[in-house]
Order: structure tokens, then sequence, then C-alpha cells
């Protein structure tokens, strides 16, 4: 545990406990939920993957198409991730899945290969192999696109234009950087993360660029030593953690080039309604898991002004999807708006005056209250899939 | 010139084509949002033209005003099938005198053309500032509402006939801006946002519906030659009195076939 | 800004919840309001033959609807010319033989307007294509080719003519029993030919049906003046009489127009209150016939057919020098020369600015020589009387095209084959 916690702050093995009430909270919301679904407590995942130091048991899945639930078992020391990608794409993954612990992801599969990650990113990954079954075809063929096809396109729209805005900002920082001007470096970086945070449900499924773009030092070999920290984070080590904008040019530089390459190819993704679905609950479940126990920025501490920004992206989501839902389901429709409202509120409630604290002056018990209302949009959000999920 | 090719008469239809998708694919999410982005843009370059033409009125620069009015106009035009879709602001912006019982003297009458008459055939900025500053406040308002809507997607591509019917119906007669005869400035924004969206969708359906698309392409082909004709060296166009009986024919058949053949659009890309 | 129509959907929405509600009350085949007319199956089911020397339309019997509408024509290339003839006569052919209309993709506008149902009926319909002068001109390859006599209609003295209902480069008269299928076979047209074809001006009218007698015979119909009119037209069964009055032969003509005919259409605006308000005794020096029988007034006894002996009356004591039917046809050997076959309809179409209504005759006629027919004798009714209530305000000359002989052919067929050759 003692080398997962960040080394400058003495709140992280608090932080890391509250974690796991987090994770074992919601796990047992979770199971409560399958019981209540399938009557069958002891059976919620097709599939169970032990997750080492190097590598995943099994590394080589099949699994039937369909809504496929595996449950991840975290046999390593560190904490992991735990993802399936298609390409470069992500499909669905588990964030901060603590040493010892155990979550379970499910997901519609349609048939086809994926690849899944297997602990550290430099581990090699697996193999997931869905074949083709009535159940996927099924799936594939229930409910039209049409009523899908203005939210996907609005989607699209929000992250071409945010997308575009991450550049810009990104570029206002390298700027910054380039001059050496210290403060208005720190100003321009913390301006710059609002829009990746935004778009970051989508944005950070594109695995490789996430890698380059928003990797955390805690799940690097070398932590901030090692060559694979780059983008925001390593700009926020030297600008906040070392004071000096020194050495951060070609980081920056590589930053923009990144976002650049991330805007193009958030314009040129294909997004089908059950991604859209899963989107916020996703993000919500790693703001509740991983984010607001653990902190993100350890250098920086501005985590609530980029929490707001995630709520907002939420938002944007739900705003979009809630009028589909609506005449499907108008009851988890408005338990979805006041799970958001809440959420909201209990953020709302930790600004002092118009401004936000540093993070590390938020007591665990608030980041435990805050975290709960996310676990809890989470668990609502995710009930849409089933609802007006397609695919 | 005219398409060689006449396959969307009704026998044509009935004999040509593939069968139609019974369901929109998800390749329409690309065109239906670069529209918006299209559609975005238009807008907000609205209001920075609003706000100059709008400042020349209150400044009492009639030369000024005159001069930005149709320009202005252009970029609504082009995006009139949203545009259009809030009706309060549509009437406010865009409604014609006959379209009030006391014509130019109703106290409804407002947005560009209530300007355009004072203007043009009161020949003052006087009395305009109020509807200055009114066109200005909604303009604003209707950039705000069309950011946060979620285009229907039928709406996108249905518009782009739309565009074509409102030409037919209610323009190619020179009756849109009957004070300015600024007529053929609409007209090619009008032409250009149907064009867009035909042109963002063209791929879906350029594989198999060939002839379609080579009619349609040569249809907006032949109306580009004829207001090519009309334009100034500054990039606008003359007064609508000069376009001759027989250009006006072409548009006008042009636009009519135009409306006919996309009309089909919309079933063509399963939202019928 | 999208320009609505008042709403009338709500209106008719209405009107059709309490013809429901009346439909519900009903018990048994008592017709209701809101019923379609019963028709006569013979009627809707017969058919005018497309097919032969001559278009039909012309020599055929009036229907009780008639509708002439013409057109601005966009064709820059005799290629254009010709894909459009061809497209226009297979519409023509298809409308007037009637047939079942095609079955689209419901997500796709219809391929029909549906105004007569699934399958169409033939009705009668007849569809007369003709060439207005304006289609000769500016179009280098058609140059030589114009029909000899083709003009642009001039202005008579009594003319009030409204550029918005005159000329054009093509008309298309569409007669039929029942006024859905003119209307039916015009958006047929409109829609179809869009690319070519840009309407200028439209007039429907009707002619009134009457009993036959014992002998099936029907007396002329009546205009909105309330005569009859139409009772010294030419047998339009005498072939040999035909030939001569109506159908264009002979070497000063194009030989790509032999066969074809010219026709004058004019829009004549009646000024029905203030006739109806002129004693019937000038109502008839002014016709020069009787105004229930349509008897010459020289013999207000016999029929309408009775032929004036104008010799008898050289001082026009009983039929007066100027009234419309003396001046029109004098019946002496020179206005032999001056015949044409008339085919009026007549018009009604809503309230004038001034109050008063909108109604008139829709004139149409067809003659061998339009100069010798209808432009000779509207010059010799220059100042006559009635000129007091009729104002024509429209209106146009054009050239009926030679018929289509077989499914090979199409309309205007030797026309183009003529300019191909030059």
């Amino acid at each position: 545990m003692t080398d997962t916690h960040p080394p400058r702050t003495g709140l992280g093995l608090a932080v890391a406990a509250a974690a796991m009430l987090v994770v074992a909270g919601g796990g047992a919301f979770w199971y409560a939920t399958q019981r209540n679904a399938a009557a069958n407590p002891e059976a919620p995942a097709d599939m169970t993957v032990s997750v080492g130091a190097e590598t995943c048991d099994p590394r080589d899945i099949t699994v039937p198409g369909g809504n496929r639930s595996f449950r991840i078992v975290n046999a390593s020391d560190r904490p992991i991730e735990w993802e399936i990608l298609d390409g470069v794409m992500v499909v669905a993954e588990r964030e901060n899945i603590a040493p010892g612990f155990r979550q379970t992801l499910t997901v519609q599969l349609a048939p086809g290969d994926y690849a899944i990650t297997c602990g550290l990113l430099s581990n090699p990954r697996g193999t997931l192999h869905v074949t083709p079954s009535d159940e996927a075809a099924v799936a594939a063929s229930e409910v039209t696109l049409r009523k899908f096809l203005g939210p996907l396109s609005e989607y699209r729209v929000y992250l071409v234009l945010q997308s575009a805005k991450a550049v810009k900002a990104a570029e206002a920082l390298r700027e910054a950087i380039a001059a050496g001007d210290l403060a208005a470096a720190q100003a321009a970086w913390k301006a710059a993360r609002i829009p990746y945070r935004q778009i970051e449900p989508l944005a950070s499924r594109m695995a490789d660029l996430e890698n380059a773009i928003d990797p955390n030092a805690v799940y690097l070999a070398g932590q901030e030593g090692d060559p694979g920290f780059t983008g925001y984070h390593r700009l926020e080590y030297g600008l906040f953690g070392q004071n000096s904008t020194d050495g951060l040019a070609p980081v920056a530089d590589r930053l923009v080039a990144d976002l650049t390459d991330l805007s193009a190819r958030l314009k040129a993704v294909e997004i089908d309604p059950a991604l859209l679905i899963g989107l916020p609950g996703a993000m919500a479940g790693q703001l509740a898991t991983a984010h607001v126990p653990a902190g993100e920025n350890r250098y920086a501490g501005n985590d609530l002004d980029e929490l707001q920004a995630s709520l907002d992206g939420i938002g944007k989501l739900t705003g979009l999807l809630r009028p589909v839902l609506a005449g499907v389901d108008p009851g988890l429709e408005g338990d979805i708006g006041a799970a958001q409202d809440k959420a909201e509120r209990d953020l709302a409630s930790l600004k002092q005056g118009d401004a936000w604290p540093a993070y590390d002056q938020v007591t665990d018990d608030r980041r435990q209250q805050l975290a709960g209302s996310l676990t809890a949009l989470q668990t609502a959000l995710d009930r849409m899939q089933p609802v007006i999920g397609i695919n | 010139m005219i398409s060689p090719f006449l396959r969307s008469t009704a026998l044509g239809l009935a004999l040509a084509g593939p069968a139609l998708a019974a369901d929109p694919s998800l390749d329409l999410v690309g065109p239906l949002s670069d529209y918006k982005i299209f559609v975005a843009e238009n807008t907000a370059q609205l209001v920075s033209d609003a706000e100059a033409f709008t400042a020349a009125i209150k400044a009492g620069d009639l030369d000024k005003a005159k001069a930005l009015f149709a320009p202005t106009r252009t970029s609504y035009e082009r995006v009139e099938p949203i545009a259009e879709l809030f009706s309060d602001l549509d009437v406010s912006i865009d409604a014609r005198a006959d379209d009030y019982e006391k014509a130019e003297q109703d106290p409804g009458f407002t947005g560009f053309h209530r300007i355009e008459y004072g203007l043009w055939s009161e020949g003052s900025t006087q009395g305009l500032e109020g509807h200055a500053d009114r066109l200005l406040a909604d303009i604003r308002e209707l950039d705000s509402r069309i950011t946060a809507l979620t285009f229907p997607p039928e709406v996108v591509v249905g518009g782009a006939a739309v565009l074509m019917e409102e030409v037919a119906a209610t323009k190619i007669s020179g009756e849109e801006d009957r004070y300015s005869r600024t007529d053929l400035w609409d007209f090619d924004a009008n032409f250009e946002g149907a064009e867009k969206i035909y042109t963002l969708f063209r791929p879906l359906i350029a594989d198999g519906e060939a002839d379609f698309v080579a009619k349609v392409d040569g249809n907006f082909q032949a109306v580009r030659e004829v207001l090519a004709k009309y334009e100034t060296p500054e990039g606008g166009f003359v007064s609508y009195e000069e376009l001759t009986d027989s250009d006006r024919n072409i548009l006008s058949a042009k636009v009519n076939t135009l409306a006919e053949d996309l009309a089909t659009l919309r079933g063509k890309l399963g939202l019928g | 800004m999208r320009h609505l129509a008042p709403n009338r959907r709500a209106v008719l929405l209405a009107l059709g919840a309490s013809g429901l509600a009346l439909a519900a009350r009903a018990q048994g085949p008592v017709p209701q309001v809101s019923d379609a007319p019963a028709a006569e199956p013979r009627d809707t089911a017969r058919r005018v033959p497309f097919h032969g020397p001559h278009q039909a339309g012309i020599t055929t019997p009036r229907p009780e609807n008639g509708l002439v509408a013409s057109f601005d024509v966009v064709a820059t290339s005799l290629d254009d010319l010709e894909r459009m003839l061809r497209l226009l006569t297979d519409r023509a052919r298809f409308l007037t033989e009637g047939g079942p209309v095609p079955d689209l993709d419901p997500a796709l506008p219809p391929a029909d307007s549906g105004l007569l149902g699934p399958v169409i009926q033939p009705d009668n319909l007849t569809i007369t294509v003709a060439l207005g002068a304006s289609l000769f001109e500016n179009r280098p390859w058609l140059a030589g080719l114009k029909p000899a006599r083709l003009q642009r209609m001039a202005q008579f003295p009594n003319d009030a003519l409204d550029p918005d209902l005159c000329h054009g480069d093509l008309s298309i008269q569409f007669c039929a029993n029942h006024p859905d299928s003119t209307i039916h076979a015009l958006r047929d047209i409109v829609k179809t030919l869009s690319e070519f074809l840009v309407l200028r001006w439209m007039v429907e009218g009707d002619v009134p049906p009457v009993l036959a007698d014992a002998r099936g015979a029907t007396p002329s119909a009546r205009n909105f003046l309330g005569f009859r009119d139409g009772s010294a037209n030419p047998d339009s069964n005498d072939a040999a009489l035909m030939d001569r009055i109506v159908w264009t032969t002979g070497p000063h003509e194009p030989g790509w127009a032999q066969g074809g005919s010219y026709q004058a259409v004019r829009i004549i605006r009646n000024m029905v209150e203030r006739w109806d308000r002129t004693p019937l005794v000038e109502q008839e020096r002014i016709f020069g016939r009787t105004k229930m029988s349509g008897a010459p007034l020289d013999n207000p006894d016999a029929t309408e057919h009775h032929v004036p002996d104008y010799a008898a009356d050289p001082e026009g004591r009983a039929i007066p020098h100027d009234a419309h039917i003396r001046l029109a046809n004098p019946r002496d050997a020179e206005s032999q020369r001056h015949l044409m076959l008339r085919r009026p309809f007549n018009y009604s179409r809503g309230v004038l600015p001034n109050g008063q209504l909108d109604q008139g005759l829709l004139f149409i006629c067809y003659q061998a020589d339009l100069e010798a027919g209808f432009i000779a004798v509207q010059n010799r009714l220059n100042g006559e009387p009635l000129e007091e209530y009729v104002k024509p305000v429209g209106g146009g000359y054009f050239f009926a095209l030679p018929g289509v002989r077989d499914k090979a052919d199409y309309l205007g067929r030797a026309l183009v084959d003529a300019a191909r050759r030059t």
C-alpha cells in the first residue's frame, strides 16, 4: 500500500481507506441490485479475471456476445485499472481496484475481437474473443437508432468544440511556459484542464492518447521519474510540485500535439448509443472510486474545480439522454435527475464563498459524502442501459 | 446546362433506386453534427454582423446600414431550416409586412424587413433604433437557443428541400427583399444552405444513387452558374430587377426540381 | 421566414369531426354531406385515344371541364427540348390512358398526388400541347422552324392585358369530364417536368351539362352572360371541313407543322353585375340572339341553329350590324375564309379588388390559319357594343403540335427531326 499513495500528503492512508469503504459500499449496492434483477447473488459474473503483477489469468478469454459481466480480482500489490479495448477505443473499464479487492464490470458486447489490459500499462495485454450469439443478435435488432441520432450528433458537436477549446487552452499554457511565467502558466494549466475534463468521459477511452495526455504517476512503475510520465500531470508536477517552468516546454509541445491528435480522433470516432449511454455512469463511477477519494491533482490541489467540469461533462450527456429515457422510464429519468442534483449540491456545498478550496482542505467525511452521491448517480445512470440500451 | 438525368420522374422513381433503409444508420451522426457546427458558425457570424449592422443604424449612418443589410442577412438565410424552428424569433426577425394586417404600418412589423423598409422606402435610420435593438437581442437569443438545441435529424435532412420550397414558393418572385431589391443575396444563401446539407449527406447515398446524385449536382451547378452572372466585384449581388426573365425561369425550374429531388433525401436516409 | 397559409386545418378537423358524428347517427345508405357525389361509372372509364394524326382535345367533343396552363420552357439545347417533349409525351400518354399509380416506399414522397386514388381513370382526359412564338425566339437551333403565322398576341383596342396572364413558350389544354382529372393531370405535369416547365399562368373553366333531348342532342352551352355560345360552330365531325378549317396544311407552313393547328386562348372577363342590370332587349341586340333559345333575332321562334338572313335585313333592324354574331360571322362568301372551331369554358375565380365577381370566358379556338381565323374575326369585332361588358385580360397564341402516331412517336418529333437536319 505504501507506494500507492501520494508521497507528499499525509492524507494518503486515510484517503485510501475511504476509497475502500466506498468501493465496498458500491459493491454491496451492486450485489443487491443484481440480486433483485437475477435472484442469484452468487453468480453475478460470467467470467472471473485475476490480475497479477505481470499478467491476467486467464489472459485469453472467449465469451458469447450480449450483456456480459466480468469479476476483476486484483491479485497484485498495486491499485489497477482493467479495460476492454476495441482497437484504441475503450469499450468498458474499471479503475482504481485496490489490491486484494474485486469489482464487477458488466458490458454489452458485440461479436468480435477485443483486447484487455492487465494491470500496469506496460504489462502485455490479453485477448477477448466475443462469439456470435442469439442474445447478441436479438440485442442488435431490438430498438431503432433514430432517437439517438440527435443526442449522438449533439455529443459529437460537444466533443469537437470542447476538444478544440482544449487545444487552444493548451497552446496558451505552452506560451506561458515558453515565456517562463510561472504564475501565468499555473493559471493557464488550471484553465486548460477544464475543457479536457468536460470531454474526459470519451477522451479517456482513447487509450494510447490517454496514456500520454493524462497518466497519473501512481500508475507508472517509475512514478514521477518514469519516462512515461507525460501530459497534464507532468506539467502540474513541474508547475506546482517543483514551482518551475524549467524543462516543461517539450512536455507542453507534446501535450498540444497529443490534444490536437485527440481532437481529430474525437471528430472521427463513431459513437453508438450503447457507448453514449455508458459514458456518464462510467465517468461518475470513476469520480466516485478514484478521483474523489484519492484526489487526482496531487500538486495543484484544484480538484474541486475539475470535479465541477466533470459534472458538467456528465450533465451534458445526461441532458442528451434524459429526453430519450423520459419516454421509456420516467421514474428512472427522475431518479437520475435527483441523483445528479444531489451530486451537484454536495459539490457546491464545498465552495467557500465563490472559490473552491484546495482539495487537501476537504475532509474525509465530505469526500465520502460526495463519493457516495456520485456512486448513487452512477447506479442510477447504469440502470439506463437495460432500459434504453440498443446495439 | 440541363442535367441529362431524368430518373426522378414518377415513373423513374418507381423503376430506379435501391430499397430504402428502414432505419437510419449511425453514419448520419457525422453529417448531422457537422451541420450543427456549420449552423453554429453561421449564427456566431450573424451575431457579429448584426452588431455592426445595428450599430450603423444607431449611429445614423444610412449608407453603411444599407450596405450591411444584405450581407448580414445571409448568415440567417443559410441556416433558415433551423432558425425557423423558433417561430417566435423567426417572426420578429424575418417576417414581412404582408404577414401583418396593417402591413408596413402595423406595430407588430419589426425585424430585418421593417428596418429594410425604413432604410430604403423611408430613406432614413430615424425611428429604427428600437427595431435595431430588438433585432440584435433576438439574434443573440437565437444564437444561444441554437447552441442548446439538439437538432432533430429529420429537420436537418429535410431542411435542404425546405429551403428550396421556400425559394420556390415565396422568394423567386422577388417579394422577400422588396424595398432593397437584394433578393439575390438571399437566393444565394438559401442555395448554399441547401447545398451544404446535401453535400454533407451525399457520401451516404452516392454509391447507390449515382443518377440522383449526378442530377442534383448538375442542378446546383446550374444555379451557381446563373447566380454568378449577377455577382458584383465586391462579392455581393446586383439588384433583383436586373435578373432577366430567362434566368429567373432557369432558377425557378432548378429550384422546383431540387425541391422535388431533395424531398426524397429523408426517405433515402431512413428518416422518412 | 416561413409563410404560412391561414390555419384552415383546424377548421377542416372540426368539420371532419361533425361529419363523423353525422355518419355515426346515420342508418343505411342515405348519402351524407361529406360523401363523394355518386359518379356515373361510364364517365370516368371513357377514354379518348391518345394516338392519331392530330392531337386529341381539338375536334374531340368538349367535356365539362377545361383548363389551360401556360409555361415558360427551360431548354437550352435541342437535346433538352427533345427530352422535355419525350417526357411530356410519356406523361400525357399515361394520364389519358389511365392505369395504376406506381407504389413507392412510403418514406418517399408518393409518385402521384393521389387525387384520383390508386388507379388513374381516363375520364375522357385530353392533353393538348401547343408552342408559343417565344419558344422559337433566342433559340438559334430552332431558327426557320416557327410556324408561319405564329406570333406574339398583340393588344386589341378593348384589351387590358395583364402580363401575368399572357403568352408563354408552351401551353397545355387539359379537358376531362371531371375537374379533379384536369387538376390531377396538371399537378402531374408540374411535378414531373419541373426541370423544364415553369408555370406562367393557368385558368380553369367548365361548361354546364345540359339534359339531352329525345334524340340525344344537346343545345349549345351557356356562357356567364346567360347566352348560348357556339351555335354557329362548324361541325367538328365533318373531317373534310376540319381539314380545311382547323388543321394546318400547305406549302407556306414548315413541313413539320402539317397536321397541327393554331390555338388562340383569350381570358375574357365578363362584367356580370353590370350585364345583369342591362335590359333584356339590349342584351339580346348586343348578341343578335334571343337569350333563352339562342335563335337569331331575325327569327326569334326558330332554334339557335337557324342561319340568319342578313341579306333580308340590310339595315340591321332585326339584327344590328354591330351585333356580336353579325360582326363575327356575316355569313357571306368571304366569311368562309375566316371560320374557326371554338372550344370555350366559363371561369369563375373569386372576387376582384372592387368587390365584383371575377368571372368570364376562357375562350379557346383552333384554326388552320391564325391570321385568317381568330385575328381577322377579332379585328371585325373591335368596337362592338359587347365590349362594354367584356374585357380581355390575358391569353396567347400557340401552335398545337401534330398528333403522336404511335408508342414510338412523341409530341414534336417532326420539329426536333427538322431542327437536327438544319
